[in-house]
């Protein structure tokens, strides 16, 4: 269990420069997708509720801290991102969401509330209408991120080839 | 006498694990303008930022070709207008003269790379190869060709964040250049906005939006944006002025760092004028 969080948290490192240097290049009119949600997601899945709970808030925390974002407010979505993706652990189902495309949906799932509760700590204006301001900052970024994720289920290994 | 309490434990323990992160995580975001806070947090960024400058740099040169074609036109295009604005200049200097005035112009600036980018809709922020080294100070303006970028936020010793105008923290105080009409400008999660303008106020579609002196960050005017107009709010007495900004963020890669701060000193005589009154 301890070597799963080492793994996960030394990968986190080249996904965040990838995800500052490279991913800028392909926003669609300011919207990225969130690579770190997809391997938050992508372990939640595999480890369980309380293992995605934690590594949200490892992820977050060090998200906040490198790119001088507001110290907590990540920390708390990928936090609870974490904790819903967990949810969806099943032993027995675990494989099957890797292969088909209830992953995207649970990617979806969770982009959205990660990027919702992102946005309720940063914007804070009356004027701005509710409904558009979720649909922007939360739905659109969202699709983009579970769109991206599709990938997992491409380069998902084959069961046989977990087995062996 | 410990039973019951692993009963619960085994039961609800996602839960509590969850509780006591998200509370851990309010209160994070309460510590956040402490001093030690800040440190901690350059600290982080200044270690990070040096292997993404690595990343950056080979990025940054696969697309030297293209920048090279763009900066010749662009060079030409400015060897026309320099040569019209040295008349200007000279005019310039000779009227200053006249008046007595001292030059503000001459400002230092520090060219610097921007090598990553976290661009969220609301908490947009920049990191440069710059930082405490070659005199960056928090507070400072960064620009562009095209004008205002943001301002440094955080530095370490050599590299800096800064918080661009789509950043919801970044307030500025900016004037309308034809008409002189000044207002606060922040990014309101999807739009730059010049808020709380009476409506009697006159500001134009198409408009130059520029920094104002009266700005205790930005004091010299730079370009920020033009003005889409004003939009309507229902209730109140005052409106707000839709400004599309001149600076690209997604595309910059380049900037300069103005070499001014904020200046303490008339704050404070501000601050104690206030008081005493």
């Amino acid at each position: 269990m301890r070597s799963e969080y080492i793994w996960s948290i030394v990968l986190f490192f080249p996904l965040l420069i990838i995800q500052t240097t490279i991913v800028p290049f392909i926003s669609v009119n300011g919207i990225t997708p969130d690579l770190i949600l997809i391997m938050l997601v992508f372990y939640s899945i595999r480890n369980g509720q309380i293992y995605g709970t934690v590594l949200g808030f490892i992820y977050g925390f060090l998200f906040d801290l490198i790119t001088g974002g507001l110290l907590g407010s990540a920390m708390l979505s990928k936090t609870i991102a974490g904790f819903i993706a967990g949810y969806f652990s099943n032993e027995n189902k675990r494989e099957n969401y890797f292969r088909t495309y209830t992953f995207i949906l649970i990617v979806l799932l969770c982009s959205v509330v990660d990027l919702i509760i992102n946005t309720l700590f940063s914007t804070i204006d009356l004027n701005t209408s509710i409904v558009l301001l979720f649909f922007e900052q939360g739905v659109l970024p969202g699709i983009y991120t579970s769109v991206l994720s599709a990938f997992i289920i491409l380069f998902y290994p084959k069961r046989s080839i977990i087995e062996n | 006498m410990f039973r019951p309490f692993s009963n619960i434990w085994e039961n609800f323990k996602e839960y509590i694990v969850l509780v006591v992160l998200i509370i851990i995580c309010l209160i994070t975001l309460s510590i956040n303008q402490k001093p030690a806070a800040k440190k901690v947090r350059s600290l982080a960024f200044g270690s990070f930022a040096a292997f993404s400058s690595v990343i950056s740099d080979i990025f940054d040169f696969a697309g030297v070709r293209g920048e090279n074609e763009r900066l010749r036109k662009f060079n030409a295009e400015l060897m026309l207008q320099v040569s019209e604005l040295r008349k200007f200049g000279i005019e310039n200097s000779e009227l200053k003269q006249l008046l007595s005035l001292k030059d503000s112009s001459n400002f230092p600036l520090i060219p610097a790379t921007i090598i990553s980018k976290s661009l969220s809709r609301s908490q947009n922020t920049i990191t440069l190869n710059v930082g405490k080294n070659d005199g960056l100070k928090p507070g400072m303006p960064v620009i562009n060709d095209q004008g205002l970028v943001g301002v440094v936020s955080s530095i370490s010793d050599d590299f800096a964040i800064v918080q661009t105008l789509k950043n919801v923290e970044l307030k500025l105080t900016v004037k309308d250049e034809r008409s002189g009409v000044e207002g606060i400008m922040k990014w309101n999660g999807s739009e730059l906005v010049m808020v709380d303008i009476p409506k009697t106020y006159d500001i134009q579609p198409g408009d130059r939006i520029v920094t104002s002196q009266l700005s205790s960050i930005v004091d010299v005017p730079v370009p920020i944006g033009m003005a889409l107009g004003l939009s309507k709010v229902e209730t109140g007495i005052f409106n707000e002025a839709k400004i599309k900004p001149y600076a690209d963020f997604i595309k910059a890669e380049h900037v300069f760092v103005i070499s001014i701060v904020e200046s303490k000193q008339k704050n404070g005589l501000e601050l104690n004028f206030y008081n005493r009154n």
